[in-house]
């Protein structure tokens, strides 16, 4: 369907948590204030590579108003994080590895004096040879950024023939190509912050966004060496993700800071800081070699994969994993050889984003077939109809996954959008104006996969003040957790959105749910109540038939509280709120369960069990006097099973395509000698309302295989994934040209018109 | 505190109706001012360079980004931050933005929706393109703007 307010009807709900946020009431965590609150900052490094031969706090120490200066010497436990390798340094010790790397960091009474002191803390460095190119630093001859190398990751695939090189003697069409994919940033408007709070018995409350608020209290614990019962981690809300947020930012300073003044310590980076310090997404370097039968048949595919890490490892191997696993995407080669290298470079941290590796790939995939469907003369569509997979295959790292036409799906619907028919006439905006239109599809897994630890919990109970209280370890990020958890309890209960309490993002208040990543949260909110529902329901009405003297096969669950029903499904009264009902039982009903994401049996790490698919048509406008591209028109296919928040699903798609498009025509954080040039929003350019489609349509193909019980699938990354080929085969229609290199620049675009005499 | 010490000035002004004085350095941000001296947190900040437009406000009828505009420029001026716009009840913006689904982090949604005020107090039916000029100035990373196009319409009937 297409997915819209009217195609939604009563499903539209307005957000519940909306109201604080259009009126400007909600306090993000970067908002609060604490009696007593000394302000933060923290010294990062000059350089991107160096020595530190001394630091010198002696002046920043003098300066009145400051309360606390740290170093690496006052780390109390491990000197370390990372979400799975430990190895980025709360505060260097001899060596800076990237401009992001911290040395110190001040506590003061006032934002202006904690920078003073941060200015006055010396540092003398020598700067050591940088290493910027991930090629490069993979030779011998490079220096070592970390003590095994400079390797973080080596991920591979292999199936078919032994020699693959025999095989591509043996094809008629080989299409090799090396793809560059840019370094983007996240942009959440609301850059890292959080306020650490300490208590009376050396334990803290941390006031500072995450995705995972129990990951953040495990690594905390490690370095503070206190027991993670002793940290309590609130995390929600977030003034935006995207993945950005997942590994630790700020959460160190602010705590070793609070525990050493004993009073808040709040840290909010400024934009600067958070561009130099902060996670961007992996540039790739995607080599591809492809090759089919004389009939349009895929029969070899070589990839291999470069991806600059920067200096610390974070999320790179599964990013990598990920990228690896989805390189023959949704189609069914005979003879794949895939191999990937997670390099160390001194360029800024790169990590989990948004795609996760998919977006690289894909881009990279689907600009091959459409290469090789050019090359061979054979129609794009049926090149992939004869390539893709059907719904028993195997996965694309051959793992047992749950049976999908997903494939199948978006590509049939996507060949319908009204932008790629060919009767469309070709009419120009203007004289110096083209269109062109092209498409691309695309599969995606979700959840941690294969070999990762990925558990989830939910607890579901009437609280003292009447409420179906519904509790998860989730935070919400702007993706509408909220809203999507209070529709599934209010179709699963039938109840009003008032009837329900929905509490997340605090550790010391919710069960062990794992991340709000990976597209994962949708479907554990799903399966989590759905798992509870039943035991949930039994304990209230076992409660109801004691207040009440009535069987309870004709109550239930409902508005307000419990109904009355003489014959079921047909509820007739109410006859006791839930309220009531609370006041009245000295246990109130709770239900816990714990389960797992599900998850392939086949031992392949990272492998998925889960995919959602897209299809994407773009249509663009080619300005043949500047080379300049926009985009037109976009639709969207999506195949993610049932729709449950309307506007949710909506809203992700649409977000997710143009920060694609982003991706795809402007964004890419340029780095020189391990340097960031852009400092801030006006050089790092995101699309404004002025550089979005004029037309967007989301449709939702929400049928699943017969059988398939894994319900909805999470979209948080779906409809980011495939935007770029879409827009590079419009461009391509437009042009004639095909372009390897991300963001797209106009001079290339402008060579071609040039060669191609499209103007005159 | 002694670093930096500035000569301080008295500045009133109006903020939301009401009459305020406070004694500021005169370079201290109107953001600051919003966020730290009047606890006003709706009004945020994302890049302190003009460009995002989380912490626009309207100042003496004009909407402006707050980080832009120093303590020594608001003598007596009269400013309307989001926290102005729902008395009893929602601004029809604000009621708007919810039905739309024009938001999701929510923290560009009080400078987009000063932004918009802005726009409509001039100009109840703005054409398509007065609005994607108006508003290319809040930049949103979450909706991709086709909710907030989606309120627009709300807005103006036009859906």
């Amino acid at each position: 369907m297409v997915l819209d307010i009217t195609s939604a009807g009563v499903r539209w709900k307005k957000r519940r948590d909306g109201e604080p946020k259009v009126t400007g009431k909600l306090k993000y965590l970067t908002d609060m204030v604490f009696p007593q609150m000394l302000y933060g900052a923290i010294l990062r490094s000059e350089h991107p590579h160096a020595k530190i031969e001394s630091i010198d706090t002696k002046e920043a120490e003098d300066l009145t108003g400051v309360t606390a200066i740290i170093t690496y010497k006052d780390v109390p436990g491990l000197n370390g994080f990372g979400i799975v390798i430990q190895d980025q340094p709360v505060f260097c010790v001899d060596k800076v590895r990237y401009v992001g790397d911290a040395i110190a960091a001040v506590a003061a009474e006032t934002k202006e004096i904690a920078q003073k002191a941060i200015s006055l803390i010396k540092v003398t460095y020598s700067p050591l040879q940088t290493v910027t190119d991930p090629e490069l630093a993979l030779d011998k001859s490079a220096v070592k950024l970390h003590k095994g190398g400079n390797l973080l990751h080596k991920a591979a695939f292999k199936k078919g023939e032994a020699k693959l090189e025999e095989v591509f003697n043996r094809c008629a069409i080989i299409v090799e190509e090396s793809y560059h994919t840019p370094r983007q940033m996240h942009v959440y408007m609301e850059t890292e912050g959080g306020v650490a709070v300490p208590d009376e018995d050396g334990g803290l409350t941390i006031y500072a966004p995450t995705q995972h608020g129990f990951k953040d209290q495990l690594q905390l614990s490690r370095i503070l060496d206190i027991i993670p019962e002793k940290i309590r981690i609130i995390s929600s809300p977030i003034g935006g993700s995207f993945g950005g947020k997942d590994e630790l930012n700020i959460q160190p300073y602010i705590s070793i800071l609070a525990l050493k003044t004993k009073r808040p310590v709040k840290i909010h980076q400024s934009r600067r800081v958070s561009i130099k310090a902060g996670l961007k997404r992996h540039p790739m370097k995607i080599f591809m070699k492809t090759g089919s039968d004389e009939s349009g048949n895929l029969i070899a595919h070589q990839v291999k994969i470069i991806a600059d890490t920067g200096a610390y490892a974070t999320l790179g191997p599964a990013v990598l994993d990920f990228a690896v696993e989805h390189s023959a995407g949704p189609y069914r080669i005979e003879n794949v050889e895939v191999e990937g290298y997670s390099v160390y470079t001194n360029n800024g941290v790169a990590g989990e984003f948004r795609g996760f590796g998919g977006n690289q790939i894909t881009f990279a995939l689907e600009t091959q077939m459409e290469r090789i469907a050019e090359k061979s003369g054979i129609n794009p569509t049926e090149l992939r109809l004869k390539n893709l997979r059907q719904t028993m295959d195997l996965g694309p790292v051959e793992q047992q996954i749950v049976p999908t036409d997903g494939a199948k799906a978006v590509l049939t619907e996507i060949i319908k959008s009204p932008i790629l028919q060919k009767n469309t006439a070709t009419i120009p905006s203007g004289q110096w104006k083209i269109k062109g239109r092209g498409y691309s599809i695309t599969m995606h897994g979700g959840g941690l996969g294969y070999g990762r630890p990925d558990p989830s919990g939910a607890r579901l109970s009437l609280n003292s003040a009447g409420k179906l209280e519904v509790s998860f370890g989730f935070e919400e990020c702007g993706q509408g957790l909220i809203p999507t958890i209070d529709m599934i309890m209010t179709e699963t209960f039938n109840c009003d959105s008032s009837d329900v309490a929905i509490v997340i993002g605090d550790t010391a208040k919710v069960p062990h749910s794992g991340s709000s990543t990976a597209s994962r949260g949708t479907n554990m909110v799903w399966l989590g109540i759905a798992k509870l529902k039943a035991a949930f329901i039994e304990k209230m009405l076992n409660a109801a038939e004691k207040q009440t003297n009535m069987t309870k096969e004709k109550l239930s669950l409902g508005k307000s509280g419990i109904w009355f029903c003489e014959q079921p499904e047909k509820p007739q009264r109410l006859i006791l709120t839930y309220r009531e009902l609370a006041t009245s039982l000295e246990e109130l009903p709770t239900v816990f369960t714990s389960y797992h994401f599900p998850t392939t049996p086949h031992a392949i790490d990272g492998g998925h069990f889960l995919y959602t698919f897209a299809g994407v048509a773009a249509e663009v406008e080619v300005d043949l006097l500047t080379g300049r591209v926009a985009v037109t028109k976009m639709d969207h296919v999506i195949s993610a099973g049932p729709v449950v928040n309307p506007m949710g699903y909506l809203g992700q798609i649409e977000g997710g395509a143009n920060m694609g498009l982003g991706f795809t025509l402007m964004e890419d954080a340029v780095m020189e000698n391990g340097r960031y040039m852009t400092e801030n929003l006006d050089t790092y350019l995101i699309p404004t309302i002025l550089d979005i489609p004029k037309e967007t349509n989301v449709f939702a193909i929400e049928g699943l295989v017969n059988g398939d019980t894994y319900g909805p699938r999470g979209v948080g990354e779906i409809g980011t994934v495939a935007v770029a080929p879409a827009i590079v085969s419009a461009i391509h229609d437009a042009t004639g040209l095909w372009l390897n290199r991300l963001p797209v620049q106009a001079d290339a675009i402008l060579k071609a018109i040039e060669q191609k005499a499209l103007i005159g | 505190m002694d670093t930096n010490k500035i000569t301080e000035k008295t500045t009133s002004f109006k903020i939301n109706g009401k009459l305020i004085e406070l004694t500021l350095p005169p370079t201290f941000r109107l953001v600051d001012i919003l966020r730290d001296c009047l606890a006003l947190t709706g009004t945020k900040i994302a890049c302190e360079v003009g460009r995002c437009g989380a912490c626009s406000v309207i100042m003496n009828g004009k909407l402006v980004n707050s980080c832009l505009i120093m303590a020594y420029q608001i003598e007596d001026a009269e400013i309307f931050s989001i926290e102005s716009l729902a008395e009893d009840r929602l601004h029809p913006i604000q009621e708007a933005f919810l039905q739309a689904g024009a938001l999701q982090c929510g923290y560009c949604t009080p400078g987009m929706v000063m932004a918009l005020k802005s726009l409509l107090d001039e100009k109840e039916q703005p054409t398509k393109e007065e609005v994607l000029t108006a508003l290319s100035g809040n930049l949103c990373r979450c909706t991709g703007y086709e909710g907030i196009l989606r309120a627009v319409d709300l807005l103006t009937q036009k859906n």
